[in-house]
Formats: structure tokens, sequence, C-alpha cells
């Protein structure tokens, strides 16, 4: 349960870039997929929701919780998920890195162990949990930022292109896993294939929505805004 | 990652009495000797000192006499200059009792980094925050702080070879520039990067800040 | 112990009451990296520099662009966390060194001068910032030497008095010999100080973008 109340970012540097422009929006789909260009804002739209980021007007609230005010309240309900697990890592190992997410809610260092044992294991990556994270592959790597973000049980996770940086059969490990989880997931994506698999898709475009709706109609929408766009560059 | 065994390879390992001690009985039992042989000054109590050290590593720690002694091969050129300078000034017996104290604090203080893990070395020093906590001291907060320096220090070291081999290869190795800046540009990057990763995790947020007051309200001392 | 271990004081989590609770996630990280990054130039091997190559380890000039780039606060808790985790043993000191045994060893002055010298070139660059539009070089120059000649070198020396029993005279010639290479690092400090606060320039106005 996601609102914006015309919330709008400006660019601080120089003062007159919106970085998005107001918007009011309800997410209330279990799955929402965001697609459009780079640099179109839609990071900034996802980092909005956990409150990475705040409206410079308007206001963004998750379950009644406004992201400026209750900062970290919300930023516990909301797990966020970057295109590079290596931003996402903090700790030279997984086991490290998992126990580090359970910290708040184990205080008992024992219980904190056998927790983040649990983790390692419900994502297959039990094996790997003391290797250092720079040794693992790209996929492993994806899956551990995952898990790291789950084992705090999350209500939204918000993922920011999760699959850009995976071969083809990596990604399709990480896209059923998404298909798995109970929370509400929201992504961005290049892939239009997987932006398919979310009940609403939003197309961003210079800081706008510019489609909101059914996926197989956004995806339509954001092929013909890109050829739009190629061909006016062309004609430059 | 490059570096890391290296420099947390202080620990040897090894079953001794010394090894088991928590931290604390290790700890107060050093700091008293350091004080100890500074206030009372005399040649006998250095002496002494010396010679329960040196029990304290090789039957204490079970540690060898080629452990205790690599310290002081570290500490040889320091241990002659000032000793030579304190003979001729202040005489022999000076000389043995500034030397000898040094001597021992500093291999006192070495042996419980050589029988701790540094783990546990760390977690002592995050207990010692605990009793601030009623002066608003947040010991989690602390120990990430800690935790986030260490994993920290081997990533810079490797990128600090890495500018060095970059200015090599534009054969620009001998410019102060081309080797340090490119270490603190990437320094702050990274520690940026973190910072939002830990900001996205909600693990560098206070315990209790959910007072309704706006993550804006950041301190004077801070604004430009 | 609290003679001993100046550590959880000044630290992330004890530094007064206003300036703690903002510290936000990236400060805490920016805290840790440059106490890392003094760490690291301690222990990384000395780097030949200029036309005779003459090895320099690049510690005090680490010190003094952690003060330029993080503002007083956020260096010297920088620099605290650096001694505090040094002293309580690991072997981050120059030379591999490490534990409480440093604080009674002739260099004890130096390092209790760590964080109160990124403090005060901190607190200095800042104004620096501030005020000056040019000639910011030279005066952050100038802030990184004033520094070391009025915290850095009385601090060790005062330091080598103590635990070393040099006289003042001894000592004074003692640390002498580290005051012109000091200075050619404070003239890179400045240098590069004031590069990575063009590359990130909202850095030292204040915190990094809240979160």
């Amino acid at each position: 349960m996601i609102q914006f109340d015309g919330a709008a970012v400006q660019a601080e540097h120089p003062a007159t870039r919106q970085i998005l422009a107001p918007l009011d929006l309800f997410l209330g789909e279990k799955r929402i997929s965001i697609i459009g260009a780079n640099g179109s804002g839609k990071s900034t739209l996802l980092k909005l929701i956990n409150s990475l980021v705040l409206p410079t007007s308007g206001r963004v609230s998750v379950n009644g919780l406004d992201t400026a005010r209750r900062g970290s309240a919300v930023r516990r309900s909301v797990g966020f998920m970057f295109t590079d697990p290596l931003s996402q890592l903090v700790m030279p190992t997984g086991r490290e890195d998992v126990e580090l997410s359970l910290r708040r809610r184990h205080r008992h260092r024992g219980e904190r162990r056998a927790a983040a044992e649990k983790v390692l294991e419900r994502f297959g990556l039990a094996h790997l949990a003391d290797q250092s994270v720079y040794d693992l592959s790209g996929g492993e790597r994806q899956l551990l930022a995952l898990a790291v973000v789950l084992a705090c049980d999350p209500v939204v996770l918000v993922a920011d292109e999760p699959t850009t940086l995976l071969d083809l059969r990596n990604e399709a490990r990480v896209r059923s896993l998404f298909r798995s989880l109970d929370q509400q997931v929201i992504f961005t994506t290049h892939s239009l294939e997987f932006a398919r698999e979310a009940e609403r898709t939003l197309v961003v475009d210079s800081g706008r929505i510019v489609f909101d709706g059914a996926p197989a109609d956004a995806v339509a929408a954001y092929r013909e805004l890109s050829l739009h766009g190629a061909a006016a560059e062309g004609r430059r | 990652m490059r570096g890391h065994a290296s420099l947390l390879g202080a620990y040897v390992e090894r079953t001794s009495v010394l090894h088991a001690a928590p931290l604390w009985a290790k700890f107060i039992p050093v700091a008293v000797l350091s004080v100890l042989v500074l206030t009372l000054w005399s040649p006998w109590v250095t002496l002494g000192a010396l010679g329960l050290v040196i029990l304290a590593y090789l039957a204490g720690a079970r540690l060898t006499v080629r452990e205790l002694v690599r310290p002081l091969a570290r500490m040889w050129p320091l241990i002659l200059i000032l000793g030579a300078f304190q003979w001729f000034n202040a005489g022999p017996l000076t000389a043995f009792i500034v030397v000898g104290n040094i001597v021992v604090c500093v291999l006192a203080a070495l042996l419980v980094t050589l029988t701790t893990e540094s783990q546990r070395l760390l977690d002592g020093l995050v207990l010692l925050a605990h009793p601030l906590k009623r002066f608003g001291a947040d010991p989690e907060r602390f120990g990430l702080t800690v935790a986030l320096m260490l994993r920290s220090i081997p990533y810079l070291v490797g990128a600090a070879e890495d500018s060095r081999d970059a200015a090599r290869a534009r054969g620009l190795e001998r410019s102060p520039r081309a080797l340090i800046l490119p270490v603190f540009i990437g320094a702050v990057a990274y520690a940026q990067q973190t910072g939002e990763a830990l900001a996205a995790r909600g693990l560098a947020d206070p315990e209790h800040d959910d007072d309704g007051a706006l993550p804006g309200d950041a301190p004077d001392a801070f604004r430009g | 112990m609290q003679q001993t271990n100046p550590a959880p004081h000044p630290t992330p989590a004890g530094t007064p009451a206003r300036a703690r609770t903002s510290w936000n996630a990236t400060d805490l990280s920016l805290i840790a990296v440059f106490a890392a990054v003094v760490a690291a130039s301690a222990i990384l091997p000395a780097i030949p520099v200029g036309q005779v190559g003459v090895p320099i380890t690049l510690q005090t000039l680490a010190i003094m662009v952690t003060g330029i780039v993080l503002g007083p606060w956020r260096a010297g808790a920088a620099l605290s966390l650096y001694v505090a985790v040094a002293l309580a043993g690991l072997p981050i000191f120059s030379q591999f060194r490490g534990g409480i045994g440093v604080l009674f060893g002739p260099s004890a002055g130096y390092i209790i001068a760590f964080p109160i010298a990124a403090f005060a070139v901190g607190f200095l660059a800042r104004i620096v910032f501030r005020r000056f539009d040019r000639f910011r070089f030279l005066a952050l120059f100038a802030a990184c030497t004033a520094t070391s000649l009025l915290i850095t070198h009385p601090f060790g020396i005062v330091g080598m008095m103590i635990n070393a029993k040099l006289d003042l005279a001894a000592a004074v010639a003692a640390d002498v010999v580290f005051l012109p290479g000091d200075i050619l690092k404070n003239l890179a400090a400045a240098a590069i100080g004031l590069s990575v606060v063009k590359a990130f320039p909202r850095l030292q106005s204040r915190p990094a973008r809240r979160s």
C-alpha cells in the first residue's frame, strides 16, 4: 500500500531541473513493474518508496507511514535491492552480511547465527556462507543480496533492475524466486519479458509517468515511445 | 581480497591458559603492570616485570622464543638509539629503565593481541561503549562502524595497489597526485555507496529515532 | 582504563548529543572508510615520490585530507575510531603495531594528537571553504601546517619527553627531523583535499544526502 501525493523531486544542483514531476499514485497490486529509458527517473521513483530519496514537495507514504517523518520505520518494512549486489553487500562474507541484517531482531549472538543459517539455507547459499562475496559469481551474489534483504521479512520488496547484470540462466532463477515471494514487489527492469510478469506496469519517461496500466499495453506504449525517440534523435 | 589475511594475522592460534582466558582478565593485568613499572620507576621492578612478561609469553601463552623476539626485532633501532642516548645523558641505570619499560609495556600489550582473536578484541571494544549508553552512546552503531572500517581496509589497500599500477601504466609513477588522489576519490565514492546500502537496509538508524523528527534536522555543525 | 583507552568517547556513538543523533548512514560510512584510509596509509609500504624517489609514508597526509574532506566532527570521529581500534590491539599503526602498549612508547604523543589534528584541520578547512573563493590551496596548506606546528608536533614532543624521558631539547631535535617531510605532505594534502572536495562538492558543506 504505497501512496504518492503530489510527490516531486527537484535536482539539487542545477536548481531548475526536475528529476520527477509531481506524482499522484496509489500502488496496491502485488506485482508492479516499471520500465523506461536510462535516466528517466525510474530509480528515483523506487528510492522514494524506501525513503532513500525524500520528495522535495508532496509526500510519499507506505502503509500510512510518511517516508519523510518515519524514515527508519519505512525502511524496516520496505526492502530495497540494488542492481549491483556489491552495492548491497556490506560485510566480507555472506554469513556476516545476513547476520548484520538480523542484528535488530536477534540480540543474542547464538540466535542470530542460527537464524542466519536458516536464511542462507532457504536461498540455497549455505555452502557459500563463508566465502568472500568477491569470490562469488554474479548470480550467487544477486541471490545473496536478495537473501540479505528478505532476511528481515519486509512487507514490500523494491528492486532496481535486479536482473540487468545477470546471464540468462541466473535471470530465470531470480525471476522464479520473485514469483514465489509473498511480499508486494515493485521492480524496474529493461527486460520487457520480465516486465510482463507483473499485474500492472508503469512507463516512465523524462521524470513523468506516461503510461500506467496492463503490462502488455505498457510494453507496446514503451516500444512506440522508444522508436519515436530514436527517430527524433536520428533526424537531428 | 588482498591484504585481508595479513592484516588480521596478529593472532597466533594455540591452546593455552592465556588463549582461553577472557579478554578482561588479560587486559586489566597488562594495564596494571604498565602503570606500575612507569610509576615505581625502579630497575628492580622493570627487571621483575620483564621476567614476568617473558614467563607469560613462554608458559602462559605457550608461545615460542621466536614469537617473543619477533616484535622486538621491529623495535631494535629505537631501543638502540634511545638506550645509547640515555646512557650518555643519564647513565646506564636510567637507560635500562627507560628502554626496559618500553619493552615491557609493548610486549605485554602485544600479548593480548597475540592470544585473542580480532573479533573478540573488537567485541571487547564495543563492550566498552556500553557504560557510556546513558551519555547517549549507541554501542550497536559503534560496532557497525568498527565492522565497516575493518571491511574497508583490504578494499582500500587493493585500490591503492591498483592505482599504483594504473599510474605506472601511464608513466606517472612519481606523481603523488596520480598515485594518491584516485584512492581518496575512490574512498569517498565507496563510502557513499556503502552508506546508501546501509540506509536502504535500515541498518544505520539510531535505535529510537521515530520521534517525529525530520531526517533533515542536521546539526548546525554540518550545515554549509 | 579510561586513561589508557580514549576509545569509546569520541567515536560515532559518543560525541556530543546533537552531532551524533543526526549522523546518517552515509556519515557513519564516511567515518568508517576514512578511518580505514588512515589505517591503510599506515600499513602500506612507503611510496617513492619525486625525482630522487624519497620513500614516504602517507599517514599524516591521510589525516590532513580526512580533515579537509570530512570537516571537524566526522574527521575527529574517524581518527578516534582508528586510534581506538588500533589501541584495542589491531596491528594498524605504522610498522604493524597495535595495542595499548603503543601509548607507553615514544610515539604516543603523535597518536593522541591524530584525532585532535583531524578535528583542527577540519575546523580550519571549513572556514577556508566558507570565506575564501580564491587562494584556497594556499589557505588549506596554511591550515594543515598550522595544525602540524601547533598540535601534532608539540604533542609528539611532549610524548617523547614523558615516555622516552628525553629533555625538551632532545625531544625537539628528534621531532624536527619529521618537519620537512610533513611540510611536503601538507602541500600534497591541500592539493588532494581540494580535488576531492571539487569531485564531491556536497561533502564539505554539509552531510551527504540525508537518508
